[in-house]
């Protein structure tokens, strides 16, 4: 299954001399990828499920909603907007200037490599496809061997609608991917976990390929004591229990106020067994651990925690199964605190101010998204001045993946770069500026040449010498 | 020269530890405050002219055309044209968005990135250094600015003067060279950036691989020039070649490196260049560069018809070589010095190649055609790849703010100038409010388990797209 590792570097080779020969150039091109694309998301929609089904016990609704649904609507409304995204631009210069033509060309930025990993593994291996295609870019994609179904599918159904001189799949694991790595690329767009991404930002480096890092971490949920509990509750659950808590934008841990504890508790179990009336355990509408590895870490940190788990969730190693587990009066060094879940587990932290909760947050590396339930605009204002995160979703979670208009990107140890729509477009296009000189205009390029005269020196000194407005520190 | 004292390694983490506090106390957030410190710099430029003039003078021989046309009139003019468009920078955007999520009040917010430092070159320090921390004032960062110790004047009046202009807290200069720079790459910063060379860059990225602290990186490269003798007015065109090189002795990233032309039209370029004998050249800025260049010309296979005599105080006269061919020393690398080779080729199409096929110069800044045809403006363009692409000038895209300046490749990534150093140092951070209402709850009650056929049928829209048949 794992592509032989002699044979990478000349897959991307073949790649860049596609990219060379310019057949990603046509627009036209461009968009027929783009509906191939929509084309295999449709029609291979049912090997597409079972597959995940069978490497994370994904439920069929999941996959459609949040997966297959929106590369379709992607790759077509990317085609679409292609035309106008591909646009050169003739941006508005001082009158001088005018006469050079100043021009922004949009150009592809060559042969790229994305690596996605294993949670969202259709959605977040080719939302980036799109815009390398939308952008003109050849592309390998690196799926995740954690998801051996899935992978070996995309080798089997990509080359019957994508071009293969435009796009390949290379599957494999370690050496496969270092061999991958040890090569030149123009963008590489890495999807996964810091310690990993370390590595890659490092290969990297050394030919200077710029690139995309979307990572994770906690990601908090703030709850104002004013706000409506229960819904609170509902909402949040809900973002927890999406593929079993495995998604990097999931509610990681929440922190209230003491006094409205145990209200939240009983408001969460009430949803809870709205969701799942017979418990989580064997119901469709809930995700499996992805492995018995992580699977291990999650029972583990459970041993280890210090709070009072309120909802016992059941475990089940043999199936890789483990029910939504709610713990509260989690303090600070807890073992629930001390990484990024990745898993059915709610911790909350109950704090006795809402200073208490921005100090918290502060004093932890930046999240990919900040949560926070509340209607008082003060309170707002105040976590989008005094917070930092990717982003940052008031009232509910999850759902900002829906806006296809936002940027998703993360800050500081949750990663660099941003995707979706117009922005991973623009991830995988150069702007290359351009400006042609007119004959015409020697006469006032005169004064460059040298030798310098005292005039020409006059002339230049004026815009030195531009009004300053009056201003007090 | 008297060596300059170098900023203690200790003193370095201090200056760190206090511009990452006087960000997250908040100080820089108010677009007031961001307006004051911005005019600041366009001050500390107006009121000290002669004193900046003289650094240049004393680091690189500049004379005053050549300080004021790229470095003093520019850094004036960023400073109040950032100061012109604060408020539009930093004003949230509210993208249109689709009818069902319209009451969710989606806003991208521009976020400074944090603390960030600006580690500048030595070829054109003053401009390198303040254009980027200009970017970093208005986008709210704290910054650090670590000039070259290659240009000891400079970087000694900016450690004086940036300090009596600016908050102290909040911007800073550190002196010191490769033992210094290795400790500021050591430290947490929410951005670096970097103007200088490959394998300087090389470092850079590494260092901050390890912190995954995003990079902007203006490298070098060998910045190839085609001239198309069949359709241009080759006079003018020498001319504009030459004053690009000419520029700082050649000692620019976007100097015309080397020019491809047709055989038949070489010897038309090479009489039409205007050498003048009393021109005040700058000087190459270093003992080892000066020895470098001048070894180039001696090994060069190619032949020396015009200047290339090495005087006095590192001067060396701008020297034009002809016949040069791919695998000479003067194609090695970047020659960053005022030597101008001359490629004869058959045509266009040989020079493209030419490009292609060179792993240092098949990515670079500027790639100056000298040709009016569209059809062959066209083929360069999808043909090759470069941070910029410039007709018929050199050196003199560098004005225009609304183009990003940045590099493709082994040129670096990244960009700046006007906006785009705004962009650089900004983190668009994406924000939406949903509704507690009971109309939108109502509408998205199917997304909760467990999940429905009904829910199923209703989710599955997307997938019913109509697929266009192209």
């Amino acid at each position: 299954m794992a592509t032989l590792v002699s044979t990478i570097p000349k897959v991307r080779d073949a790649l860049q001399a596609t990219f060379r020969s310019g057949l990603t150039r046509p627009i036209t091109w461009r968009q027929h990828q783009l509906y191939q694309l929509a084309r295999m998301a449709q029609n291979e929609r049912e090997l597409i499920c079972d597959a995940l089904k069978k490497d994370l016990g994904k439920p069929k609704t999941e996959v459609l909603m949040a997966e297959v649904g929106s590369v379709i609507e992607r790759a077509v409304k990317s085609a679409e907007h292609l035309p106008e995204w591909a646009k050169t631009e003739y941006p508005k210069v001082a009158d001088w200037q005018k006469s050079w033509k100043p021009t922004l060309y949009k150009a592809p930025r060559g042969t790229v490599l994305i690596i996605s990993p294993w949670n969202y593994p259709m959605i977040l291996t080719f939302q980036p496809l799109i815009g390398a295609i939308a952008a003109g870019c050849t592309a390998v994609l690196k799926p995740s061997e954690l998801v051996p179904t899935f992978s070996q599918l995309l080798e089997e159904i990509v080359p019957k609608y994508l071009d293969p001189n435009m796009c390949r799949v290379v599957n494999g694991a370690v050496p496969e991917t270092s061999k991958l790595l040890e090569l030149q690329w123009d963008h590489i767009f890495y999807t996964g976990n810091g310690r990993v991404a370390r590595i890659i930002a490092t290969a990297a480096a050394k030919h200077l390929t710029p690139l995309t890092l979307e990572l994770g971490g906690k990601s908090p949920v703030i709850i104002d004591s004013a706000y409506d509990i229960d819904l609170a509750a509902k909402r949040i659950l809900w973002g927890k229990c999406n593929n079993a808590g495995q998604i990097c934008v999931a509610p990681d841990y929440v922190l209230v106020q003491r006094d409205k504890q145990d209200e939240l508790v009983k408001a969460l179990q009430k949803h809870y067994n709205a969701f799942f009336p017979e418990g989580a355990l064997d119901s469709p509408s809930f995700g499996s651990i992805v492995s018995d590895l992580h699977h291990k870490r999650l029972t583990s940190l459970l041993s280890r925690t210090k709070g009072k788990v309120v909802l016992q969730g059941r475990a089940d190693a043999a199936r890789r199964r483990l029910e939504p587990t709610i713990v509260m009066d989690v303090a600070d060094g807890d073992s629930l605190l001390e990484e990024e879940l990745f898993g059915p587990i709610l911790p909350i932290v109950p704090v006795d101010s809402f200073k208490q909760a921005i100090d918290f947050v502060n004093a932890r590396p930046h999240p990919l998204v900040l949560y926070a339930f509340s209607d008082n605009e003060s309170v707002k204002q105040q976590l989008v001045s005094e917070t930092q995160s990717g982003g940052i979703v008031f009232n509910d979670t999850f759902q900002q993946l829906a806006v296809n208009e936002l940027p998703f990107a993360g800050v500081g140890e949750s990663g660099y770069g941003n995707q979706v729509m117009k922005h991973t477009y623009d991830t995988f296009t150069q702007l290359r500026s351009s400006i042609d000189m007119p004959k015409e205009a020697e006469p006032y390029l005169a004064i460059r040449y040298p030798p310098h005269s005292e005039e020409a020196v006059k002339a230049l000194t004026a815009a030195v010498y531009t009004r300053i407005p009056p201003s007090r520190l | 020269m008297s060596s300059m004292k170098y900023t203690p390694k200790q003193h370095i983490t201090e200056i760190h530890s206090r511009l990452s506090k006087t960000f997250r106390e908040g100080r820089t957030l108010p677009l007031e405050y961001r307006r004051k410190q911005l005019l600041q710099v366009a001050r500390l430029v107006q009121e000290n002219v002669d004193a900046v003039m003289a650094s240049l003078k004393a680091d690189l021989g500049r004379h005053p055309f050549e300080a004021t046309l790229p470095e003093l009139g520019p850094m004036v003019s960023s400073a109040l044209h950032a100061v012109q468009n604060l408020d539009e920078w930093n004003s949230p955007e509210k993208p249109q968005v689709e009818a069902w999520r319209s009451g969710w009040d989606t806003t991208i917010f521009k976020a400074p990135k944090g603390t960030v430092v600006n580690i500048s070159p030595w070829n054109f320090p003053w401009v390198l250094t303040i254009l980027p921390l200009i970017g970093a004032i208005a986008a709210g960062c704290t910054c650090l600015i670590k000039p070259s110790e290659h240009a000891q004047a400079s970087a000694a009046l900016m450690a004086k003067l940036i300090p009596q202009y600016l908050d102290p807290d909040a911007y800073a200069v550190c002196l010191g060279a490769v033992e210094e720079t290795t400790h500021v790459l050591s430290l947490k910063w929410d951005h670096i950036f970097y103007t200088g060379s490959v394998s300087v860059g090389r470092i850079v990225a590494e260092a901050a691989a390890k912190q995954l602290t995003p990079v902007t990186l203006e490298l070098g490269g060998q910045s190839p020039v085609f001239v198309d003798g069949d359709s241009t007015n080759i006079e003018i065109a020498a001319k504009r070649i030459l004053w690009g090189k000419q520029q700082n002795a050649g000692q620019v990233c976007v100097a015309p490196n080397h020019v491809f032309v047709q055989e038949q039209h070489q010897s038309a370029l090479v009489e039409g260049g205007p050498l003048d004998s009393s021109s005040e050249m700058a000087r190459v800025v270093n003992a080892r560069h000066y020895e470098r260049n001048k070894s180039l010309l001696f090994r060069t296979k190619g032949k020396v018809v015009l200047g290339g005599q090495a005087g006095q105080d590192l001067r060396i006269e701008p020297a034009i070589v002809t016949g040069v061919t791919l695998d000479d020393p003067l194609m090695e690398e970047e020659i960053f010095g005022p030597i101008l080779p001359i490629i004869p080729v058959a045509n266009v199409d040989a020079a493209i190649s030419h490009i292609q096929s060179g792993q240092k110069t098949n990515v670079w800044i500027t790639f100056h055609v000298s040709m009016h045809v569209d059809q062959l403006c066209s083929k360069v363009v999808q043909r090759t790849q470069s941070g910029q692409l410039i007709i018929n000038e050199t050196f003199g895209q560098v004005a225009v703010y609304e183009m990003p300046f940045g590099g493709q490749g082994q040129s670096g990534y990244g960009s700046y100038l006007g906006k785009y150093s705004f962009d650089t140092f900004t983190h668009q951070r994406g924000y939406i409010n949903v509704p507690a209402d009971a109309r939108t709850e109502g509408f998205m009650q199917g997304r909760y388990p467990p999940y429905s056929a009904p829910a199923l049928e209703f989710f599955s829209q997307a997938l019913k797209t109509k697929i266009p048949d192209a």
